[in-house]
């Protein structure tokens, strides 16, 4: 074994170690708060023990306000990528995170600290008022952002979400690939966790309940 | 006035022709819905549970829908992350088997609503086999 390949094998176990402990910590956290305990490994999420920055990137949101790195201070937020001519993944996503919305605003700790947003990677048919009207009927809270190809490619990137419109000339319907995993990032605006599907709105609140009080106790 | 009662009256009794769970050749469906979606939406999405009854296997080959103008037998495929749409030229219904139209799987793409379907309205949509049978089965849009 050459020392890049040794190297290489020493940085994937102690993040796989990392992973193993953060999951262990958060088992440990929600038996405390004697809720369901969590299965190890857990499938649902993954929990980054070093959660990375975002550095700046620039979107508008429905309403045509920015939406940036800024926007994403101070609050937890949710997001998932797709498009609004998309049947079957977005609005069974999109429904399952209003209603994890709604068991969040119903705990103690309630929603003011959390925020939805779908980024659409169809801006040539998600405008403004469209993508307005589309997330306004899951959840009048939700934010409906996105941008050019280059300013979608900036978060996508930074968040290792991919996507790729399939667009054929002529084509009216065109499908559009895209990753389905939701992605958390943390007040601090940092890439904290990754909800991976089939999504289930009471499993998210729960998981984000716990991440929550972990993070809460690891501030003070 | 008249000619549009004469219109809802004959919709309804057509609609109550299609029982909820339609049945032909031994070829049976249940629990058919169509998710509601945002307003001014143009695709739509179709589930159900199919069961083939006969020791034969079944081929649905396509579908049709006087309330859309187009219908497609789709999937949604996850690779490595990533949901791809495809289009199926064919489904197979194995013998004496079921098989589940459900959300991030197979689905009827329903492009184009004739009307604005809410909550609560009934739809129709013809399945076709192979061999030329035609299963009319109503849809019920779900929020």
């Amino acid at each position: 074994m050459n020392t890049s390949s040794l190297k290489f094998s020493i940085m994937t176990t102690s993040v796989a170690l990392a992973a193993v402990l953060a999951g262990v910590w958060l088992a440990e956290i929600d038996r405390e708060h004697d809720s369901r305990a969590l299965l190890l490994p857990d499938p649902v999420i993954t929990l980054f023990p070093d959660p990375k920055p975002l550095t700046a990137f620039a979107l508008t949101d429905h309403k045509n306000r920015a939406f940036d790195l800024a926007s994403l201070k101070g609050k937890w937020s949710f997001l998932f990528f797709g498009f609004t001519h998309c049947p079957d993944v977005c609005p069974t996503t999109l429904a399952v995170l209003a209603r994890a919305r709604h068991n969040i605003a119903r705990n103690t700790v309630g929603a003011e600290d959390i925020q939805f947003v779908f980024v659409s990677v169809d801006p040539n048919r998600d405008t403004a008022s469209k993508l307005g009207q589309y997330v306004d009927y899951f959840d009048t809270t939700f934010l409906g952002v996105t941008g050019d190809k280059a300013q979608i490619a900036n978060l996508t990137g930074q968040l290792g979400a991919a996507y790729q419109v399939r667009t054929a000339p002529g084509m009216e319907n065109y499908p559009v690939d895209h990753t389905v995993a939701v992605f958390l990032l943390d007040p601090r605006a940092r890439h904290h966790a990754v909800f991976t599907p089939p999504h289930d709105a009471e499993v998210i609140s729960k998981r984000f309940k716990v991440v929550r009080e972990l993070a809460a106790g690891n501030a003070t | 006035m008249r000619f549009r009662h004469l219109v809802v009256f004959c919709l309804i009794v057509a609609l109550t022709l299609v029982p909820a769970a339609s049945e032909a050749a031994g070829v049976s469906v249940h629990d058919a819905w169509i998710r509601e979606t945002p307003p001014g939406m143009t695709v739509m999405a179709g589930y159900m549970e199919l069961r083939n009854n006969t020791s034969r296997r079944q081929l649905l080959v396509a579908a049709n829908s006087s309330g859309f103008e187009s219908v497609m037998i789709h999937r949604t495929i996850i690779k490595d992350g990533m949901a791809h749409m495809v289009h199926a030229s064919q489904i197979e219904l194995r013998p004496n088997m079921s098989l589940t139209f459900a959300p991030g799987g197979n689905h009827l793409m329903l492009m184009k609503p004739k009307r604005m379907l809410r909550a609560g309205d009934p739809v129709v949509i013809n399945l076709e086999f192979r061999g030329g049978l035609v299963l009319p089965v109503a849809f019920e849009v779900r929020k």
